[in-house]
């Protein structure tokens, strides 16, 4: 990656000016910017000027608000409170993306958004059709892909007619950045998370258009959490922390771990190499995992104890849930699981309820087949553990409520309590607790560690790195791999955040 | 690592989206193949028109059936509608064309506003389609409770023009296939479509409202419908509500035959051409066989599942 952060462009403020404003005018402005989902206060007060011809680099943990403010900037999302300035124009409250002001801002999904039956060229006629003609659209955006592609990513091997599912995810981000790029009138880029896919000739290509579009006079607006490539790419660096943008600094003379430090990370030099895995104690193995790799894991080694509570922590999708599908179906050679196991998806709404069935049957549905007998349910005995359980964790409504009568934390109860009421050994969870109101979730970490002294294991995958005090092992995970294994008093929210973003000397080498 | 691409690549991904109609493209001629051994006049002119013409009315309803699968929907009433439309040209279109032709429009109107009421009340297309075939077989009833009446002239005599040098029934084959290509492959009206049953929210991400495309794509699988009960009442010369009930499933089948997917996103107007010709000709193929007609259905259907278990199996060799 390029180590000089040198801004390009006349409209540039001066890397050592930091007090002193740019002379450029910003181009999108948020002020008090609040947005609430339910009970969860995703953004609480945001203050951000995105000046014309910048790069500004905006960095933040699982849950600090990033993708939220994003969604609000480009118009997806109208915000609560506060207003949102575009070009001058105030944002109105019915906002819709590509209409009003929000027409010059794009921004290129980390997911793409692209359709997969659709070819490239057609995927441009969607995103960009105000800027082509009506008649030889196609000609005319597969001529502005190809050109776009070019100057990008000189090794793209992209055909306008190919078909995006045939391509591969460096490809589609490819695509999906160009998409974005391609309109008569850009003033900010927003770009999400869009090395994460790419190879490093592809990154490095891109940030160089990135510098030249700057040098236009466009703003350019990245998101990353690989913060040495911020650092190198961006003029400025935002750095926002539960809802909101805590700091704004000028790139130049920031160290990674000086951004770190403004995430709210315990600053300590990452340990060079992961700490031995250490045997659980004279706890007995309930399940393993060695080497296991494929499937977005790379060499991954993790031992589960009988009693223990084992945490996975890490920025999202790095591989933690692909940990629990193993352990879930250990069909592999490279898992071992001893015992049953019961598993709680963090999606209740897709994965997780029976939503016409009653409380005590979504409870116990579970259990009923250990209940049983010769295949005869007896509902004496499950009565008998729905109302324990009912009680024990305090669910409203009660046992013959309607399912979808619940209030979401009520509904998390049920589903946890279904899989520690059955006989499992192993109790899976995928980050279960995410929008959940503290009430419940003390509940449940009492419940968890209580069946965890009872003998039961609980291996349990978070977003929510204080959440990860509860545990009695972490391991954190990060493309793919195990980068640190904390134990006891290690475990903190400050030292996973350190380690999770931490870029090790053995993981870079091996780039 | 990521971005190496294999050169192979896109020719496979040809295959794999061609593959089906090419397997049931086999199929097709094997049946052709099978039934000029038992009749060697099936492969003179007269006699591929006499095979092909009941498979007419089946192919244009499939291609109904696509657009709307393009968007991800499953019509489960285009059997009873295609039956209403029949029952419509051999009783209102022959007493007074005018009133005929605008009920014909109102049915066009009728699936728009079905799709509308699909995207807006987000009711399963499975339920609101099956509901309203009872509504279509209802309607039907109601005009024409037993099979009669008769078809306009000038329909008529279309169902009985034999030029002399090609089968007829592929004229309207190949057009129908031909116009559907053009809307639905090359036209952005048929972009949007797609992209609804591609990606959504990409759709409404990029500003184009999804509601106008479904409407769009269930007022084209209308008029292909009420094109599809024309056609099947020139060739039976009268009306008849349950004529076409087996259309339902057999156009499903068809469009996967061709190379559609039940997810939405693919338009095949040729592969479903082809596969609605296939299974259009398997009860002629067991009639010239000899088959019992009470056996019909039976033998149809296990045909049908052969075929697209074929299907599955290319599908997955060309992964």
């Amino acid at each position: 990656m390029h180590v000089d952060n040198l801004p390009v462009g006349s409209h540039a403020a001066p890397p050592q000016g930091d007090r002193t404003p740019s002379p450029a005018p910003p181009v999108v402005t948020a002020r008090r910017v609040t947005r609430t989902y339910g009970r969860t206060r995703a953004l609480t007060g945001v203050d951000l000027d995105v000046r014309a011809g910048e790069v500004l680099g905006l960095v933040g943990h699982n849950g600090a608000g990033k993708s939220t403010l994003m969604r609000v900037l480009a118009g997806l999302e109208a915000c609560d409170e506060g207003t949102v300035t575009v070009g001058g124009q105030e944002a109105s409250r019915d906002v819709a993306p590509g209409t009003g002001p929000f027409r010059a801002v794009r921004m290129a999904y980390q997911e793409t958004s692209l359709c997969p039956d659709l070819t490239v060229a057609e995927n441009i006629w969607v995103s960009s059709r105000h800027c082509l003609p009506r008649l030889g659209w196609r000609r005319a955006a597969s001529r502005a892909v190809a050109r776009r592609l070019d100057e990008m990513f000189p090794s793209h091997r992209v055909a306008p007619r190919d078909r995006i599912e045939d391509l591969s995810l460096a490809q589609r981000q490819m695509v999906e950045i160009v998409r974005a790029s391609l309109v008569d009138r850009l003033e900010l880029l927003i770009l999400d998370e869009p090395t994460e896919s790419l190879g490093p000739d592809a990154a490095r290509s891109l940030y160089a258009y990135v510098r030249r579009l700057t040098a236009q006079g466009t703003a350019v607006l990245l998101i990353s959490h690989r913060i040495r490539e911020v650092l190198s790419v961006a003029d400025r660096v935002a750095v926002m922390r539960d809802g909101a943008v805590v700091a704004e600094r000028p790139a130049a003379g920031l160290g990674e771990q000086d951004v770190l430090a403004l995430m709210g990370a315990e600053v300590v030099e990452p340990t060079a190499t992961p700490a031995p895995a250490r045997a659980a104690g004279e706890r007995p193995v309930v399940a393993t995992l060695r080497g296991a790799t494929g499937h977005g894991l790379h060499d991954v080694s993790i031992t589960v104890g009988r009693g223990e509570v084992v945490g996975l922590a890490g920025l999202a999708g790095q591989g933690q849930q692909q940990v629990l599908e193993r352990l879930w179906r250990p069909v592999r050679r490279d898992t071992t699981v001893a015992g049953t196991r019961a598993y709680v998806p963090g999606d209740r709404q897709r994965s997780g309820v029976l939503p016409l069935w009653s409380v005590a049957e979504n409870l116990i549905v579970t259990a009923m087949r250990g209940l049983a007998r010769y295949g005869v349910r007896r509902t004496g005995a499950e009565d008998v553990a729905v109302r324990d359980w009912v009680d024990r964790l305090a669910i409203r409504g009660g046992a013959d409520a309607g399912m979808t009568e619940l209030s979401g934390g009520n509904q998390q109860k049920v589903i946890v309590a279904r899989a520690f009421a059955s006989t499992a050994d192993l109790v899976l969870l995928d980050d279960p607790f995410r929008g959940v109101d503290v009430h419940t979730k003390t509940d449940l970490y009492t419940l968890i560690r209580q069946e965890a002294a009872g003998g039961r294991s609980v291996v349990w995958y978070s977003s929510e790195n204080a959440e990860m005090a509860h545990c009695d092992r972490v391991y954190v995970l990060r493309a793919g791999r195990v980068v640190a294994e904390l134990t006891g008093a290690e475990i903190s929210e400050e030292r996973i955040i350190a380690v999770s973003f931490a870029e090790s000397e053995s993981t870079g080498a091996q780039r | 690592m990521t971005n190496l691409v294999a050169s192979a690549l896109p020719s496979r991904a040809g295959w794999r989206r061609t593959g089906p109609a090419m397997v049931s493209a086999v199929a097709m001629v094997a049946m052709i193949a099978v039934c000029s051994s038992l009749q060697s006049e099936v492969l003179t002119v007269p006699g591929l028109a006499l095979v092909l013409s009941t498979t007419v009315p089946l192919v244009i309803a499939a291609q109904a059936q696509m657009v709307l699968m393009a968007v991800g929907d499953i019509d489960l009433g285009i059997g009873n509608f295609v039956g209403l439309v029949t029952v419509i040209t051999a009783t209102k279109l022959v007493s007074s064309p005018g009133t005929g032709a605008l009920l014909l429009l109102g049915l066009v109107a009728a699936y728009a506003v079905l799709g509308a009421l699909i995207h807006l009340r987000r009711v399963p297309s499975l339920i609101a389609t099956l509901g309203a075939s009872f509504v279509w077989l209802g309607l039907g009833l109601f005009l024409l409770p037993t099979p009669g009446g008769s078809t306009p002239e000038w329909l008529a005599s279309f169902g009985s023009w034999q030029p002399a040098g090609f089968p007829a029934p592929l004229l309207p084959i190949l057009a129908v296939a031909a116009l559907v290509w053009l809307l639905s492959a090359r036209s952005s009206v048929g972009v949007r479509v797609r992209a609804l049953g591609s990606n959504p929210v990409a759709l409404q991400r990029a500003g184009l409202r999804p509601l106008a495309a479904r409407v769009v794509a269930y007022a084209v699988a209308g008029g292909l419908g009420v094109l599809s009960g024309l056609v099947l009442a020139s060739q039976t010369g009268g009306g008849d509500v349950s004529s076409a009930s087996s259309y339902t499933l057999i156009t499903v089948a068809a469009v996967i035959l061709g190379g559609g997917s039940f997810a939405g996103g693919t338009a095949v107007p040729w592969g479903v051409a082809i596969g609605g010709i296939t299974l259009g000709l398997v009860s002629v193929v067991l009639s010239l066989l000899d088959v019992p007609s009470n056996m019909q259905s039976a033998v149809q259907g296990v045909i049908v599942l052969a075929v697209l278990a074929g299907r599955v199996v290319v599908g997955k060799v060309l992964r």
